[in-house]
């Protein structure tokens, strides 16, 4: 499993070993439940157990601001800032030639699609700041630029960070994208 | 072993396999932590130990360590405090290394000569690293690209190419700018050094030939938009040939002595002297930038200069460098050299200098 070493491996599974077999059980329902009920949102292509998830049914989120994020953790991650109102739109990846990924094989087309007929009025790229995150932000922008209009999130310093603890890169990459101050 | 080096030159002299360059690799480990003979950190640990520790004291105060394991990473330390970036070691003690290996440097292909200039740049520009790490990664991705697409529509094909041409475009253009100022500070340098050399004989130049053409004055967004129109129209040509014909991985650096192209004109000693002007002119223009002059390390070079070339590079690097210098036999100097420097005779016992 991923992020597990061999002896965390061991202590978990020495922990199961030990845990009363009800409650084995019911762990092991649920992981079977989980895998049988959670699919994608028809939608938005996040985890979801219905159709259509929680996020795409609120309707007291803002239905014409969408977000294109590369997998359903960093929409996790958005969520738990609670600043963001607006719906989501998961690729399932980022464009890598190296790896055998490609355009057709993300939800790119269905992303269009939904920014033409769902009348969105901006669209928020929120991909990593690396060649692959580029290529797609780039290839994506193309794309949806004739219908709404297209940002990125900005990229540069962690909060309560000093600057002389920055590395250079990522102190560069924050000049690059410095904004007016009003 | 420990080593305390005395007097501003250091003549490291002991028969073959005794251990010269060892000792002067490890120096180099230290201030640069890369070695120009290998890559892998196996390769720099002794047969039969697990570990190597190289530990250095600089006039100015700063105390370097850096170890090596046959299992696991590098661990460095700058004044007995743990580095958690390894970067930070560099800086205190800086070096150009100059060995038999850097020969090829004139005469070798345009790779070396490139490498050569990104060790330079990334001396003086931290964020190089980063923007060299993104070409070669979109190269590779793009080549990859070529090679898994037939099926593809060419409208698709596109599509993607232009998300790479307009991020190749923005890199090389950086790194085109990077190379070429960093040319321009080193050519004057480096043609003086060579006037000093030859006694006045020799002119040397250097022609910076970009793999992308470079139109008009030094401008961001001009270039990048050339590059970006170069890069759409060889597009037929690289679905032939499978590679990018445009950008800073299709540089040449020329180096021509007396108008010429060195790399077929030039004479072997010729080259030589040509290489070493070039390390000095480094070795100056870091000195520069950071105000206090790198260590020169010489790997068995001298052997191969004439009489007058060493009389002048002794008067040239005089006292104003302080240098680490092997060689085999102690007569290859001229008795100018051995006045004045820390002689140091290895002899080879079980594989290790011993210093008494």
């Amino acid at each position: 499993m991923p992020g597990i070493g061999p002896r965390t491996a061991q202590r978990l599974a020495l922990h199961l070993l030990r845990q009363p077999e009800e409650k084995i059980r019911s762990f092991a329902d649920a992981l079977l439940a989980a895998r049988s009920q959670v699919g994608q949102c028809q939608k938005c292509f996040h985890l979801s157990a219905d159709p259509i998830c929680e996020i795409c049914k609120n309707t007291e989120r803002e239905k014409d601001l969408l977000c294109v994020i590369a997998d359903s953790r960093d929409l996790l991650a958005l969520e738990r800032t609670r600043e963001y109102k607006g719906l989501y739109h998961v690729l399932g990846g980022l464009i890598s030639p190296l790896d055998g990924v490609g355009p057709e094989m993300l939800m790119i087309s269905s992303l269009v699609k939904r920014v033409d007929q769902e009348g969105v009025r901006e669209v928020i790229l929120a991909l990593p700041p690396s060649v692959e995150g580029d290529t797609t932000s780039l290839y994506v922008s193309r794309l949806i630029k004739p219908f709404a209009k297209v940002s990125r999130i900005a990229y540069g310093l962690p909060m309560g960070s000093e600057l002389e603890y920055a590395d250079e890169v990522t102190l560069a990459r924050a000049l690059e994208g410095r904004t007016t101050m009003d | 072993m420990e080593l305390d080096v005395v007097e501003n030159r250091l003549l490291l002299i002991g028969p073959n396999g005794v251990g010269k360059s060892n000792l002067l690799e490890a120096i180099e480990l230290v201030c640069s932590l890369r070695s120009h003979r290998c890559s892998r950190d196996q390769d720099l640990i002794h047969w039969d130990k697990n570990e190597a520790i190289i530990k250095a004291a600089a006039n100015h105060g700063d105390e370097l360590q850096l170890e090596l394991r046959r299992r696991g990473g590098r661990k460095a330390w700058l004044n007995e405090k743990a580095l958690v970036r390894q970067l930070d070691l560099i800086g205190p003690l800086r070096c150009v290394c100059f060995s038999a290996l850097d020969l090829d440097l004139v005469r070798g292909e345009p790779a070396l000569r490139r490498n050569w200039l990104d060790r330079v740049v990334q001396q003086l520009e931290p964020v190089y690293s980063d923007l060299l790490g993104r070409f070669s990664k979109l190269l590779r991705q793009r080549s990859h690209f070529w090679r898994n697409s037939r099926n593809h529509s060419t409208h698709d094909r596109f599509a993607l190419l232009n998300a790479f041409d307009i991020q190749m475009a923005l890199v090389s253009t950086r790194i085109h700018r990077r190379r070429k100022r960093a040319l321009e500070y080193l050519q004057p340098l480096a043609s003086q050094w060579q006037e000093t050399l030859s006694n006045g004989k020799e002119n040397f130049s250097i022609d910076y030939q970009s793999g992308s053409v470079l139109q008009g004055e030094e401008d961001e967004h001009s270039w990048r938009v050339s590059i970006e129109e170069q890069l759409l129209a060889q597009r037929d040509n690289e679905e032939r040939l499978g590679s990018c014909s445009v950008g800073p991985h299709r540089d040449e650096i020329g180096f021509l002595l007396n108008g010429v192209f060195a790399r077929r004109f030039a004479s072997a000693g010729q080259q030589r002297t040509m290489v070493l002007a070039l390390k000095l002119a480094e070795l100056e223009l870091v000195g520069q930038i950071y105000g206090d002059s790198p260590l020169l390390l010489l790997d068995d070079v001298f052997a191969e200069l004439d009489r007058t070339r060493q009389l002048l590079l002794l008067e040239a690097v005089g006292e104003k460098y302080q240098s680490l210098i092997t060689a085999t036999h102690l007569d290859v100097f001229e008795s100018s050299w051995k006045a004045d420097s820390q002689i140091l005779e290895a002899e080879n016992f079980k594989g290790f200098i011993d210093i008494r």
